[in-house]
Parts: C-alpha cells; sequence; structure tokens
C-alpha cells in the first residue's frame, strides 16, 4: 500500500474502514470512529501518534473496524488536510464521481 | 448459452450460505481479519479505498439478457447506480456493505451468477474471445473448453492455495482478442491434421511488474485430456511455485526460473502420470453435453446484403461512422456483430449505469438473440443482430449515451480504477483518460490516427495492461505526487509483445502533451496504410524518444 | 506432551504418535521423525519394526522456499505409517499437491496428518485430497468438523476421495 504516514511527518492522524459497509472512520478524540475527516484527532509528534494508534486499537479493534494506521496530515491555515492525494480521495470519495462519497453530502 | 443443472445450481447455492456463515463468524469476531481475508476475497469481496469492492463473475465474457438486467438490478438495490467491466470480462460493484453481500449473492444466483474465485490464489474466471460462435474462420466456439475449465477449476480442492493467483485465458481464432499470451495459462484451439480438435497451450505470461509473453508448452493436447495437461501444470506450480516472496510468486517466475524446456519437461513427467491414471479424461457424453448448449442460436435465412442496413448509413452519417469502426462482419449472412463502447468522451473507461445496463438488456433480448458479451477491452458486445435492425440497435444505443463510434481508436482506453477506487494504487488512472480522450475527442481525427491502444495502469501490477499498450502509461508515486510513465510497442494480441518504456515520467500536467507528442510523431513518420504499431515497429523507440525529451 | 484435539476419519481419535527431534532417540514407540532424519538413518531404519511416520515441510526451514519434496519419500514409503503434512501458514497450500501424490502415485494407504496452521475453511479441501487424519486446535467440536466437511454438497473434479466430481458423474462414468 502506497503513501501511509511518511517518517519525519510532525502531524498524524488515524483512519481504517468500518467492518460493516467499508466506510472511511477515524479516530476522534472522543475516543470512538468518526466518518468526517475534520473530528479526526491529530496527534502532535511521533510519541503523540504511536499513543493515538495505540488508543485506536484496543483489544477488540478488529470488531469494529478494519486495518487501522497513521497518516500524515498538514496545517492548512486554522484547519488540517491530508497530506497526500491517496488519503485527500480516501477523505472525500472519487475525484471522477463528485457525486459519491463523504463529498457528496459536503 | 451453457445452462446450470440442479448440480450447478446447489453448489452455488451451498456457497452462498458457506459464505454467509463466514460473514457471520467474521462479524461475531470468532474469525480475524487475517482468516477471514483469504474466504472473502475468494467470494470477490475486496475492501478499497471507500468501501468493500465485490466482483461478480462473467464466465468467458458471455451473458443473457436475463443476467445482465440482474446485474442492473444489483447497481440499484445494492449500489449506487453503476458498476465497472473490467478486463477480465467481470463486473464490479464498487460500494456493497459486507453484511449486505450474501442477499446480493442469493440474488445473483437465481440467473446462474456468482462471485466465486473472482480473486485469491485459486484458479479465477475464464476468460475468452468476445467474438466467439459469431465470427468467421473460428476452428471451435472457445466457450466449449472454457466451460469445461470452468467446472473443473471450481472449488478445485488442491489449487485453492496457490502461490499465487491464476489466470487462463482461450481463443478459438487465430486472432486473438483474449489476450491469450498475457495469461498464466493460455490456450489456442487447433485443429490437427486428422481434423480432430485440440488445445495449443502457453503457460508463464503475465504482466504486472515483470511483464512476460507466455512460452509455448505443447503444440496439440487432445480435447478430452487437456483437463488432464492443466492439472499437471497446475500441480508443478502448486509444488515449486515461490511463496517466499508475492511479486515472485506467480507461474511466470517459476516458467522463467526454471526455463522453457525443462518446464515443458516436468509438466509433461506429471501429465504422463495424471494421463496414466484415466482419472481427468473427460466422458465424450459430457463434452457433447456442454457443446450443445453452444451449438449455433436459431439464425434466420437472410441476404448477405440489406437494403435498410445500406440506406441506414447513407442516410445518416453518424450511423456510417458508427458502423465503421464499431461493427464487426458476422459469420452468418445477414448478420453483424455491433460492439457498445463504454468509452464515451470524457467517460469512464469500463463503466455502465444500471438504466444503460437495462437498455443493453432489452437490445440482446429483442435483436441480439439473447445474448451480450463483454471484452477484455472493457467495452460490450452484441454478437447477432440482423443487419436490418442495426439503425434500430444504433438509435436505441444513441439515445443512452452508448453509440459513440470509437472502437480500436484511441479513446478507446483501458484503464483500471486507479487511485479514484483502489486500495493498490499510487496514481489516479480515469482521469488521465478522460483528458487524454477529450484532446482526442474529435472523431475525424481518431479515424485519421487509426488503430491505436492506450492502456493506463494506476500502479505496477498493471490491471489496466499498459505493458501491452501502443501506448502504455504507468502511474507513480514520487513523494505524494503522481508521476506518469510512457511505454511503446506493447501487443496483446496474437503478436504480443511488452512496451519498452520511453524515458523519464511526465508529470499530470505534461502527460497528454506528451501522448500529443507520441501521436504525432506517428502521423508524421507513418507509410501508407501503416497503423501505430507498424510505424513502431519499424522505426523503434528512437525518433518518439527524440521528440518527447528534446 | 499434552492431549491432542485429534479426528482420524472422521471419528475423534487418540493419538498414538510422537514427534521426535533430530538428537532425540528413536525409540520403539511410534515416531514422527523428520525427512533429513528419515535420508540420514535410512540403513538403520529398514530394519525398524515398530511404527514409523515421516513429517513434511511445506516452508524451506529458513533456507530456500521450496519447502521439502514429497516424492524424495518414494523410497521409504512402505516403511512409513504416517505422514504429516505441515502447513506453516494456511495459505501455503503446497501440501495438498504433496497430499495428492501420496494417495494416488504412492498409494500410501496410511495415515495422511494436517499438522500446523489448519483451519475450518481447510478441512474439506484437505479431506478431499487424501489428508485423513486433523490435528484441531482444544475448542473445537466434532460437530464443528463435521459441518465444515458437510458445506459443499458436491465436486465438479475427481481428487482423492470417492467423489467422481460432476463432469463425469452426470454421464454415469
Amino acid at each position: 500500500m502506497a503513501q501511509h504516514a511518511a517518517k519525519g511527518a510532525r502531524f498524524q492522524a488515524v483512519t481504517a474502514n468500518r467492518l460493516s459497509d467499508g466506510e472511511v472512520v477515524y479516530w476522534s478524540a472522543d475516543n470512538r470512529w468518526v466518518e468526517g475527516f475534520t473530528e479526526a484527532e491529530i496527534a502532535d509528534g511521533a510519541d503523540a501518534a504511536d499513543a493515538l494508534l495505540a488508543r485506536a486499537m484496543p483489544a477488540d479493534f478488529e470488531a469494529h473496524v478494519l486495518e487501522p494506521y497513521l497518516f500524515e496530515v498538514l496545517e492548512d491555515g486554522s484547519f488540517y488536510k491530508p497530506a497526500s492525494v491517496r488519503e485527500t480521495i480516501r477523505a472525500a470519495g472519487p475525484t471522477v464521481r463528485l457525486d459519491l462519497g463523504k463529498q457528496a453530502g459536503a | 448459452m451453457y445452462r446450470y443443472d440442479e448440480f450447478d445450481h446447489q453448489l452455488v447455492a451451498d456457497r452462498v450460505s458457506q459464505f454467509r456463515g463466514q460473514v457471520e463468524r467474521r462479524v461475531s469476531g470468532a474469525l480475524t481479519e487475517d482468516q477471514f481475508k483469504p474466504l472473502r476475497l475468494m467470494n470477490g469481496v475486496y475492501l478499497q479505498l471507500h468501501a468493500y469492492m465485490l466482483r461478480v463473475a462473467i464466465p468467458y465474457g458471455t451473458l443473457r439478457s436475463e443476467q445482465m438486467r440482474m446485474l442492473a438490478h444489483i447497481a440499484r438495490k445494492y449500489d449506487r447506480g453503476y458498476s465497472h467491466f473490467t478486463t477480465r470480462q467481470n463486473i464490479q460493484y464498487n460500494w456493497p456493505a459486507l453484511d449486505k453481500i450474501p442477499d446480493l449473492l442469493d440474488e445473483l444466483a437465481t440467473v446462474e451468477m456468482h462471485a466465486i474465485q473472482t480473486s485469491g490464489n485459486c484458479i479465477r474466471n475464464v476468460t475468452s474471445d468476445q467474438y466467439a460462435g459469431a465470427i468467421a474462420d473460428e476452428v471451435e466456439d472457445p466457450r466449449i473448453i472454457s466451460e469445461i475449465i470452468r467446472q473443473w477449476s471450481t472449488f478445485h480442492p488442491e489449487f485453492t492455495y496457490l502461490p499465487r493467483k491464476f489466470k487462463i485465458a482461450v481463443t478459438g481464432h487465430e486472432n486473438d482478442r483474449a489476450a491469450i499470451k498475457l495469461h498464466d495459462i493460455g490456450i489456442v484451439v487447433k485443429q490437427n491434421s486428422a481434423g480432430e480438435i485440440g488445445y495449443e497451450v502457453h503457460v508463464g505470461g503475465g504482466q504486472g511488474r515483470t511483464p512476460f509473453v507466455a512460452k509455448k508448452m505443447t503444440d496439440f493436447v487432445p480435447k478430452e485430456k487437456l483437463l488432464a495437461y492443466l492439472e499437471a501444470v497446475m500441480r508443478v506450480y502448486n509444488m515449486l511455485g515461490r511463496r517466499d516472496n508475492s511479486y515472485k510468486a506467480r507461474i511466470k517466475i517459476l516458467v522463467h526460473e526454471t526455463g522453457q524446456e525443462e518446464m515443458q519437461r516436468l509438466v509433461e513427467a506429471e501429465f504422463a502420470k495424471i494421463d496414466a491414471s484415466d482419472m481427468l479424461t473427460v466422458p465424450q457424453e459430457e463434452i457433447d453435453r456442454i457443446s450443445a448448449y453452444f451449438a449455433p442460436p436459431a439464425f434466420e435465412t437472410l441476404p448477405a446484403e440489406s437494403e435498410t442496413f445500406t440506406q441506414a448509413q447513407a442516410a445518416d452519417a453518424d450511423v456510417a461512422r458508427f458502423v465503421r469502426a464499431n461493427v464487426v462482419a458476422h459469420k452468418q449472412a445477414g448478420y453483424a456483430i455491433v460492439n457498445i463502447s463504454l468509452k464515451p468522451i470524457g467517460g469512464v473507461p469500463g463503466d455502465a449505469t444500471d438504466t444503460q445496463m437495462d437498455v443493453i438488456a432489452d437490445l440482446a433480448e429483442n435483436h441480439s438473440l439473447d445474448e451480450v458479451r463483454v471484452t477484455h477491452e472493457q467495452n460490450l458486445v452484441l454478437p447477432h443482430v440482423k443487419l436490418d435492425d442495426v439503425k434500430a440497435v444504433y438509435d436505441a444505443l444513441a439515445a443512452h449515451e452508448l453509440a459513440t463510434a470509437n472502437l480500436g481508436l484511441i479513446s478507446d482506453q483501458i484503464a483500471c480504477p486507479g487511485l479514484d477506487y483502489c486500495n493498490l494504487a499510487n496514481a489516479r488512472s480515469i482521469p488521465l483518460a478522460q483528458e487524454i480522450s477529450e484532446r482526442f475527442a474529435d472523431l475525424d481525427r481518431q479515424y485519421d490516427i487509426g488503430e491505436l491502444k492506450i492502456k493506463i495502469s494506476g500502479c505496477i501490477n498493471a490491471c489496466g495492461h499498459h505493458h501491452v499498450g501502443h501506448i502504455g502509461i504507468l502511474g507513480v508515486d514520487k513523494k505524494g505526487t503522481e508521476f506518469y510513465q510512457i511505454s511503446l510497442g506493447g501487443a496483446a494480441d496474437e503478436n504480443a509483445a511488452i512496451g519498452q518504456i520511453t524515458g523519464r515520467a511526465f508529470t499530470e500536467e505534461d502527460i497528454v502533451d506528451a501522448i500529443e507528442t507520441v501521436v504525432t510523431t506517428y502521423t508524421d513518420l507513418r507509410a501508407d496504410g501503416e497503423r501505430f504499431i507498424d510505424t513502431y515497429n519499424r522505426l523503434g523507440m528512437a525518433p518518439f524518444k527524440e521528440r518527447l525529451y528534446d | 506432551m499434552t492431549e491432542l484435539n485429534l479426528v482420524i476419519d472422521g471419528a475423534a481419535a487418540k493419538n498414538i504418535w510422537h514427534y521426535l527431534d533430530d538428537d532425540a532417540p528413536l525409540t520403539d514407540a511410534p515416531s514422527i521423525i523428520t525427512l533429513t532424519r528419515l535420508k540420514a538413518e535410512a540403513d538403520s531404519l529398514a530394519s525398524r519394526t515398530a511404527p514409523l511416520g515421516v513429517i513434511l515441510h511445506a516452508d524451506g526451514l529458513g533456507k530456500t522456499d521450496q519447502g521439502e519434496d514429497v516424492r524424495e519419500l518414494a523410497p521409504y514409503i512402505d516403511q512409513l505409517a504416517l505422514v504429516a503434512l505441515h502447513f506453516p501458514i494456511y495459505r501455503n497450500g503446497r501440501g495438498y499437491s504433496a497430499a495428492r501424490v501420496l494417495r494416488q502415485e504412492f498409494n500410501f494407504a496410511g495415515e495422511l496428518r494436517a499438522t500446523g496452521d489448519v483451519l475450518y475453511d481447510q478441512w474439506a479441501m484437505m479431506n478431499r485430497c487424501g489428508i485423513n487424519a486433523f490435528e484441531l486446535a482444544d475448542n473445537v467440536s466434532l460437530e464443528t468438523f463435521q459441518t465444515a466437511l458437510g458445506e459443499l454438497s458436491g465436486a465438479y473434479q475427481p481428487a482423492a476421495d470417492a467423489t467422481r466430481g460432476a463432469l463425469w458423474a452426470r454421464s454415469g462414468k
């Protein structure tokens, strides 16, 4: 798989796909999986990122999601955005079908 | 067309029920994802970027109208109103929920369809010539042996956990439309001097990271012994194929590392043992039973010429262009093969909406003796259309954006789903295909350029067949940004060849200009009547490279 | 050694066999030795009358990936009462071919045992290839095992079991 967390990335978040329907989800600050990237908890620094991933993967995580992983995010003014094309597309939906995916409701 | 008997029906029903149990065990926590993954894959369920993806098998690319209608229904009910036809003649749904897939499969089973072995390290859906049974000069309808192979390979107990996936393709015609030399096993139907039907077998073709054209293993295996021969190839592969590195696990690597002659020796030795037992010699009665399903349909006796057909072309330039590009001669007088391009200018290659699929199902039922075919170039075919009906078929297609007259031309591109959908991709493929087709949108310019196959993959796995495109494009990732590498001179037909990379990759902004440079280099340098591939084969890489990089 | 949850020929069975390390002394107890030892001690083993078994590894034991070649058992097959096929991970299916070679090329009639990563969804396939003994996880019931074997009601192709396969059965062959 391509374009996961880059070494030396400062800001990272945790994402996965939901078991029941494959929906892209993010680990949020209130310790649950949410559908919107804007609600994702952002870890600052490698140690915080490791701790975030550990919190997102309790013993029973596989009952809810598939393959959680860290990915790099960048500061964008007062917001954050995914660093890679891949994660940008996961957060929004297919660039060739703007009527589908998370972007459709936006 | 083949019809299920009670046994076929029962086995598919068993499989759906088995998969329902596997899904329940996964959801309940009895199976870990690592344990569940190969099981869902063997039932065609992948996890992609946004959702699960379900790949449904279309054996040798042949569909009845009721099956096409069911595919449309599933797109509506379980997906988002569209689906995607693939280079292995299958169909993919991009958004089904895991917990609904068993219900979806139950519905599919009502029309004799399934998702069995459409993924996983097993023998995949057998593919074949989309013109089977319709084109002149066929040795034998390749779907007969394809169906026998389909049955033999389904739930084969020995070959369900192979080192890697395994793809078989069959052609019954000297013009190979099934890319058989790019398959793990490629089969050519042959007739020997005694008039008997048998098979020439090629082994070890494939694309991906290390592309190879298959090597010929044998000139002729008699019809009833083909399964014994295939089982021999599979056993050699299962015992000796590498499992330490997934990039070196395909049979092409085994053939390459072992050498063609030694591989032939190993296969022949295994074949001799299996053949001596006689256990895989297919009974003549069963061959006859399956062959009967592929007997020619009830063609009417018609004159070779159709006044209606001629007049329609004379009266309407669009019809004439459609006929010129998309209509192919049929073996039966008064009939034609009508290709439906799923490559509208600016569209997503291979995608069709539920409405379009319903329209095509109706056309198949009313005008094509109930049949539709899927091509490995991601188009559809109405194989048996009366010349008298071509105009009516054209009108119905045109009303639903299905009449783009670009078959085999520069805008008829193969493209994998790429980074817009795929979990493995490094770069997007579809937007590039859209930009290229818009750049060359003018049909007259496309006709002037002539036959030119562009094939685009979003990563080295090569699902978009870039290695065998006359012009191949490979998306690569450099530090999170998309770049595109061009290769030239590939071919997927009977003269199969792997393309050569031109040089450094192009940015997303520059790639379409670079493709245009390649095309104008060809049009400037071509001799009379030369297609792109002919000019490339005559002149080689140098002139193209010079224009691209100087 | 702990009691194995063993199924032989579809019924719960008591394990009488011991897996023996290469440096452990060979006694008259039913013993499963490695292929390496079988070849090295072939001369002395020729006169052994106590039950002898061998374990065949599908992976390369850290050296190559080819795994051990089932056909190396050919000279010893008459001495063997058991062959254990080790599945290092369920995805490694080399053992399925080894089983068919043993049953159909060597006509091996002894116990053919699956050991290692041997899971629910593989049992039926293994059974069809001629494996008749399964070392199951402790929490697996015999009933579960039998359910797994019956999930598919038929087959298209012959293998090492009695099923002829629909391609033959339809015409009564």
